[in-house]
């Protein structure tokens, strides 16, 4: 039994999971930069190898089914405490069951799987909605966002096919990463600036209509905090233009 | 910024204040890729924001004008209202609707209006706003459009081609409340738009019914529907459209209302029951096989004297108890008989309906969730119709056990008195409709208990409950029905 840790790239957990099955089983798969190694234990850096990562992956998809690899690789982009064994479980256990593996609700293996998949789905679907953009001057369209979740690439079909013939960034600040698109195709990269220009005041006084809106479709007499802060939690709140508004309806943005 | 001016913002103030009683603000029901400039839509639908009373926001919800003709008691837009009236320009309305948009501040825009000059008139200006929106902005997102009854069916069907739903208020429950408080709006002049929506609908084979509720029939046929209308008397046999409607096109493929119609009444502003109320829903879902009948809680607004009092609080606690009746209908296949009784024609405010039909029903349970087929395990409280699948789901391979059904997201405080798994029974000791009832009010902590012990011959439990209602308001009910119930 050994660690393996490995460089945070999904074809990197793919090597983690041969290894796992040809050269020694895992006790635990890591990042390298998480990783706190501890007296009892042996670990071992693992190079991410493109032919090995392929034959898992070809093998999840044959054996087990494309579903079941679609949903490890939404697992994989969720922020779950050691995601990395629980895919390996349900790997393994897939090995062994098969295309029936996600029919085992009640199993706690498949169980663990399914939640941080459907975190990941949930939040997607939740930033399409939560989701707010500047329109900057020369048209491009910005958005800051902070997700539990590394969801950007979960958003990016819809965005494109939505926004088919603008170009807009979406950016993942605390994973100092970004959604790039322009007319309907999109890549990811890397991120790190706080160099965005200033709203104008054409986007202000939108900004301005909408709070506006807001605050007017809202019925007194049925107020209810609680229920608000149910479907739209407040940890949201610091990127939505309506909840970012000082007591004179100032913009802190 | 075309079309937007100084005035958009104290338009923006008055018309969104005089909409935002329009309970409807669903964008679910199509999916369409982008076949505009900017734009599509997704069949699950999307919210992007709550407002301060928990409602979801997903569309602009906006009149186009609040200046009205008529003069219905309840409104806040009545004609002998004094308030500030505004109207937008189609231009204008088109650029906001498209700059939030941008933004991504909203999926699309729901448009209502007051009964300016009159209700062709209205609707003209309402399709030319429509117009404008999806064919000189390209904006292929989400629309809702509302109908005023009364406009002409050639207006209607030009809306129809542009919207996305598909709207008529039914106002009231009953045709006696509407005629109390809505003299202006006749009844025919409601149904007969609802009815050619539908009748278009059916003749494009483009009909979708609400959720599992008309399940195995073949729905895109006027059978059921051309029987009986919606009060309860058969609706006048007027023609479906007028001559004027264009045939649909051979080769281009129009749509007509793919997310289908829905329609809202006010309650708590007459006096019908709930009975009253769930029957005419689904005798509307029946008969005009709607999406959703929604339900508007009344808030006083005005002083008439044919309306509750100002001080009177909006009956939201009963608008819950009636969502998750309407959802028993569409999702769980109950029938409104099967709610009510004599006895009882209101729903328990203490109980969703769905336990209280059980406990009414005791016969049937304790059900063998490894036995039981789709239809009975929704009968379960607690279980809804994910949990439900996913169940059968299991089954194939391997029996369900006790310790699973908590994962497949049924709520056990509830389920646990009405299910056997391999036999045995989870719930409380007697098998008695008091004593579960009991057992569930505590586990949902809610409702306070009575101090007396006035049933000394029913020992088994030691708390019991007061026949009194519990002074003081329920447990805030979510705003948006549904889910498991």
């Amino acid at each position: 039994m050994i660690d393996y840790l490995y460089d945070g790239t999904f074809e990197g957990l793919l090597t983690c999971i041969y290894r796992h099955y040809y050269s020694e089983k895992a006790s635990g798969i890591f990042t390298e930069d998480s990783y706190q190694s501890s007296l009892l234990s042996r670990y071992r850096v693992i190079d991410t190898d493109a032919g090995q990562a392929s034959k898992v992956y070809e093998a999840v998809d044959k054996k087990i089914s494309s579903y079941d690899l679609r949903r490890i690789y939404k697992t994989f982009r969720s922020s779950a405490d050691e995601k990395e064994m629980k895919i390996l479980r349900y790997v393994v256990m897939g090995f062994k069951r098969g295309s029936c593996i996600s029919m085992l609700h009640g199993d706690p293996v498949v169980f663990a799987v399914q939640q941080a998949e459907k975190k990941v789905g949930n939040e997607a679907h939740r930033l399409k909605g939560l989701l707010r953009f500047s329109v900057l001057r020369g048209g491009v369209f910005y958005s800051r966002v902070e997700p539990d979740n590394d969801v950007l690439e979960f958003l990016a079909g819809h965005f494109c096919d939505r926004f088919r013939n603008d170009a807009f960034i979406i950016h993942d600040i605390k994973r100092r990463k970004a959604l790039v698109a322009r007319d309907g195709s999109w890549y990811i990269s890397d991120m790190d600036t706080d160099a965005i220009p200033p709203a104008d005041a054409e986007e202000k006084e939108f900004r301005r209509l909408w709070r506006l809106y807001f605050n007017t479709t809202a019925i007194r007499e049925r107020t209810n905090p609680r229920c608000q802060k149910n479907f739209m939690p407040q940890r949201y709140w610091k990127n939505l233009t309506e909840m970012t508004c000082g007591p004179a309806g100032t913009d802190r943005r | 910024m075309t079309g937007i001016t100084e005035g958009t913002y104290e338009k923006l103030k008055i018309l969104a204040d005089s909409a935002k009683f329009d309970v409807s603000c669903s964008t679910s029901g199509t999916a369409r890729k982008n076949n505009g400039r900017i734009g599509n839509a997704q069949m699950a639908g999307c919210c992007h924001s709550w407002s301060a009373d928990g409602r979801c926001i997903s569309l602009l919800k906006v009149l186009f004008t609040n200046d009205c003709v008529y003069n219905c008691e309840y409104c806040v837009n009545r004609r002998s209202a004094d308030c500030r009236r505004a109207a937008f320009e189609p231009a204008e309305l088109a650029a906001l609707t498209i700059e939030f948009y941008k933004r991504n501040y909203i999926e699309g825009l729901f448009l209502s209006s007051a009964v300016a000059v009159s209700p062709d008139h209205t609707s003209e200006r309402i399709l030319a706003s429509l117009r404008m929106l999806r064919r000189d902005f390209g904006f292929a997102g989400y629309i809702h459009a509302k109908i005023i009854p009364g406009t002409s069916p050639e207006l209607v069907h030009a809306i129809g081609l542009e919207a996305d739903r598909l709207s008529v208020n039914a106002e009231l429950p009953c045709r006696s409340s509407l005629e109390r408080l809505a003299p202006q709006k006749k009844p025919e002049h409601i149904f007969t738009p609802m009815k050619q929506i539908t009748n278009t609908l059916i003749d494009r084979q483009a009909l979708r019914g609400p959720g599992t509720m008309f399940k195995g029939l073949d729905i895109n046929s006027g059978d059921s529907y051309l029987s009986s209308g919606a009060y309860g008397r058969d609706s006048d046999p007027l023609s479906p459209g007028g001559d004027l409607i264009p045939r649909p096109h051979k080769r281009i493929k129009e749509s007509f209302a793919p997310a289908g119609q829905t329609t809202q009444m006010i309650i708590g502003a007459s006096g019908e029951t709930d009975q009253q109320i769930m029957k005419v829903s689904e005798k509307i879902y029946h008969t005009f096989k709607m999406k959703r009948v929604y339900f508007s809680a009344y808030i006083p607004m005005t002083d008439s004297p044919l309306l509750p009092g100002r001080n009177t609080s909006p009956p939201l606690a009963r608008e819950h108890r009636l969502y998750q009746a309407d959802w028993l209908l569409r999702f769980y296949g109950f029938s409104s008989d099967e709610l009510f009784d004599e006895r009882h024609p209101d729903l328990d405010p203490d109980l969703d309906p769905k336990i209280t039909w059980a406990l009414r029903n005791l016969h049937m349970f304790p059900m063998e969730v490894n036995r039981a087929g789709m239809n009975e395990l929704l009968r379960i409280p607690g279980l809804g119709t994910l949990s439900a699948l996913r169940i059968i789901r299991q089954r194939r391979i391997c029996t369900v056990r006790y310790e699973d059904l908590k994962k497949m997201g049924v709520v056990l405080k509830r389920a646990r008195h009405f299910l056997t798994c391999s036999g045995h029974y989870y719930g409380c000791t007697d098998f008695t409709p008091e004593s579960i009832k009991n057992e569930i009010l505590q586990a949902d902590g809610g409702v306070q208990l009575s101090m007396f012990d006035t049933a000394a011959e029913n020992m088994s439990t030691i708390y019991q409950l007061s026949g009194l209602k519990v002074p003081g308001i329920p447990a805030a009910p979510s705003q948006k029905a549904g889910g498991t119930v």
